[in-house]
């Protein structure tokens, strides 16, 4: 009986020590922001705020003197194919003293449970070797050292890149072009700045968009630099729009009940809608004088596409209207999703379909 | 000439029917009794089809939520960036949203916490979030709230009461009516802080996670990799959730067929006995006519005006009743089949929804059949020999 209860006194006791310690990325003392400016609470690359992800930050100099402070080595790895880095003056900061440490001779924990910054997999240095093994035992992961971290961080920056493209697309940018039409009255010169911290900085001490918190000035600085600073967003909402008495020349349906699928053909002063890309290859193929544009469904977002920089993929389980069809996509990426989820036999450009690939598909 | 519609006949009709006073009014009312039962049932089955077809529609393609131990428990906020990386994946919401009972009513409130600047997961959150005031805890409410609301003497605010006891004080700065009442009767919308206030709920966490899908090819798909990607939640499409409503209303419309059945039954009996047989006065009536000089085909063009006068008036009659009562008396009685097929306390206000096929269905059912059981009988003795009929 007694050891029941001592055993459960220790659970007791080692589950609320657990839970005590719960690794967070933020800063728990006063960071050590080394940039100059007012812009230094922020990642001159991505905009992020340092204090938030304060245990994954690191520090370089660019032209010898200027030192920039990022959030991740992510960011780090971006600058490092912009400017010129030193290796010698990245510095990093300890996740247990939270203070800077030379990031050559640190020990790094990736992989651990820890989310990442920007990336799917964290790197958390440690200046002390036993510290770093001590909170790998606890949260997993490897230990490597700076030059195996910072490969492994240039390596997977291509998907990282990606993985945050998508969610800037799907959810930052409209959100921060809502804030930037609600709160933004005055004329902005985005021009005026040179980094996105400098911008952010503008933003939060003129108060050019009236009083945000960190999480609206975020989208908003994010919109403004990275979108709106190259016109605005391109209107690509457009689906590709069929009246009603349109028939697909090839086949003879009315294109207006497959919307999903509908391509055209526009010439100087015609055009033809088609209910499948099949179809409008086979149309293709026989009258190409004098074509001013083609457009095409994409099959993830259903919006208009330019055919012939899409990319297609042949031979999978989804049937349009016509049966097997060439399956249009803006993006090689999802092409090749698409075709592992779908079983395509084939990934194809615009240019690259033959006669003989579209008859296949009728066999 | 042939054709042509022959005025004495009709007048003939017409008096023939008032001559007969008690039989063609008790005819009458039975037919409109019948055509009004079941229009009124049409009335109330394609208002409920069109209201729960319209919050079906709203619904997004798919819904994620987090299963602990066979319960719905909050979901990690980054689930979010997890499925939003998923190709085809057009958006993903994390909403954040509760029943909240309020006791001294006995009803249940459904607060709904909306971001200012995310993308709103219901076109009618829309304007909502326009009006919304996020810079204070205010609150645009639903009609049946505002009622109750009224009632307990809270005109300007309400005091939520937070799991720790302590009181939310949030103005209500409008009232927002939804595209159908089923869903926006019970419905207070206020901004995701609020709502986690008042349900205690982490920054980190949401209720549920919303997902935009722009393909429906691709939703099962997306579905599957979800599930994948989380094991311990639970996903659910667009598709389930039309089936599991569908078999409520199934379940619901099986009471109303049983009553579909039995008044047609009445109704063919009625009918059979009509056609089995003409009384003797009927007969020498129709052989009396014959005597006189009336061809067969007067005779039974004769009855098909009658037939049809008491038929078409009492379907139109019985058309009208049964709108009446079903959109402006709200069908009291046959209403109480329906009340309570979901949990939410909501009033029951029908949209109103013409249907062409029923309106077709029911005169089929009731006009042609109805003369065909005057006129078959008649045709009978019609062609009988006039002295035979008579002697």
């Amino acid at each position: 009986m007694k050891v029941i209860l001592i055993l459960m006194m220790a659970l007791f006791l080692g589950l609320s020590s657990v839970s005590a310690q719960e690794f967070t990325k933020s800063a728990t003392v006063k960071p050590e922001l080394v940039q100059q400016g007012e812009q230094k609470e922020w990642c001159p690359v991505c905009g992020m705020s340092i204090g938030m992800f304060y245990k994954t930050s690191h520090t370089s100099k660019i032209h010898n003197h200027q030192e920039r402070q990022y959030c991740s080595m992510r960011c780090l790895a971006v600058d490092m194919q912009e400017h010129k880095i030193d290796v010698n003056d990245i510095k990093v900061v300890d996740s247990s003293t939270q203070k800077l440490i030379e990031a050559k001779s640190a020990f790094y924990v990736v992989g651990s449970d820890v989310a990442g910054t920007m990336s799917k997999v964290s790197k958390l240095a440690f200046a002390d070797k036993e510290a770093a093994e001590d909170f790998n035992m606890e949260h997993g992961g490897k230990v490597v050292d700076f030059t195996v971290a910072l490969k492994m961080a240039q390596d997977s920056l291509a998907s990282d890149v990606a993985m945050v493209e998508s969610k800037k697309s799907k959810q930052i940018y409209p959100m921060g072009q809502k804030i930037f039409e609600k709160n933004c009255k005055k004329e902005i010169d985005i021009n005026a700045y040179l980094q996105i911290n400098e911008l952010k900085a503008g933003l939060k001490n003129k108060k050019l968009c009236g009083e945000l918190k960190e999480s609206e000035l975020q989208p908003l600085s994010l919109y403004m630099w990275e979108v709106k600073r190259f016109g605005d967003v391109k209107n690509s909402d457009d689906v590709i729009k069929v009246t009603k008495d349109e028939k697909c020349p090839v086949c003879g349906m009315f294109v207006y009940k497959y919307p999903k699928w509908a391509a055209q053909i526009f010439y100087k002063e015609s055009h033809f809608s088609f209910d499948g890309v099949k179809d409008m290859m086979k149309y293709y193929f026989e009258h190409k004088d004098g074509i001013s544009k083609i457009l095409a469904s994409d099959y993830y977002s259903q919006k208009a596409i330019d055919a012939t920089k899409a990319f297609y993929v042949i031979g999978s389980d989804i049937y349009g209207p016509m049966g097997n069809e060439p399956i249009p996509f803006m993006n090689e990426n999802e092409a090749k999703t698409f075709s592992l989820d779908h079983k395509g036999q084939k990934i194809l450009k615009f240019g690259e379909m033959t006669k003989e690939d579209i008859r296949k598909l009728d066999e | 000439m042939k054709n042509k519609i022959n005025l004495y006949i009709i007048e003939y009709a017409i008096n023939s029917l008032l001559s007969q006073k008690y039989k063609t009014f008790f005819v009458t009312s039975v037919l409109t009794a019948l055509v009004f039962l079941l229009s009124s049932l049409f009335f109330i089955t394609n208002s409920i089809k069109y209201e729960l077809n319209s919050t079906l529609e709203a619904l997004p393609e798919i819904t994620v939520q987090k299963i602990k131990a066979g319960r719905h428990y909050d979901i990690d906020i980054s689930v979010v960036d997890e499925i939003l990386e998923i190709t085809g994946v057009e958006s993903a919401i994390a909403r954040v949203w509760g029943y909240y009972y309020f006791e001294n009513a006995g009803v249940n409130f459904s607060i709904i916490g909306l971001d200012e600047y995310e993308e709103q997961y219901k076109n009618s959150f829309v304007k909502v979030a326009k009006e919304l005031d996020f810079s204070k805890p205010s609150m645009i409410v639903g009609v049946g709230v505002k009622k109750i609301m009224d009632k307990n003497y809270y005109k300007e605010y309400f005091n939520f009461i937070k799991p720790n006891g302590t009181l939310k004080k949030v103005d209500i700065t409008g009232v927002f009516s939804g595209d159908t009442e089923l869903e926006s009767n019970d419905v207070i919308v206020m901004s995701n802080e609020s709502v986690r206030e008042i349900f205690d709920m982490d920054k980190s966490k949401a209720t549920d996670i919303v997902v935009r899908v722009a393909n429906h090819n691709e939703i099962s798909t997306i579905a599957s990799k979800i599930k994948l990607l989380y094991p311990d939640s639970r996903v659910v499409t667009k598709d389930d959730l039309k089936i599991s409503y569908q078999n409520i209303f199934d379940y619901k419309s099986g009471i109303f067929l049983a009553l579909f059945v039995i008044s047609l039954f009445t109704f063919f009996i009625i009918i059979y006995d009509k056609a089995s047989g003409l009384s003797s006065e009927q007969k020498r009536e129709i052989g009396i006519l014959k005597a006189i000089g009336w061809r067969v085909d007067d005779v039974l063009r004769e009855k098909f005006y009658e037939g049809f006068i008491v038929s078409f008036f009492s379907y139109m009659l019985g058309i009208i009743v049964a709108l009446a009562f079903v959109y402006i008396l709200k069908a009291p009685l046959l209403q109480n089949i329906f009340t309570g097929y979901s949990q939410l306390k909501t009033s029951f206000n029908l949209p109103f929804v013409l249907d062409v096929q029923t309106l077709a269905l029911i005169f089929f059912l009731s006009v042609p059949i109805y003369i065909a059981a005057i006129i078959i009988p008649s045709w009978r003795s019609a062609t009988l020999e006039a002295d035979e009929v008579i002697r």
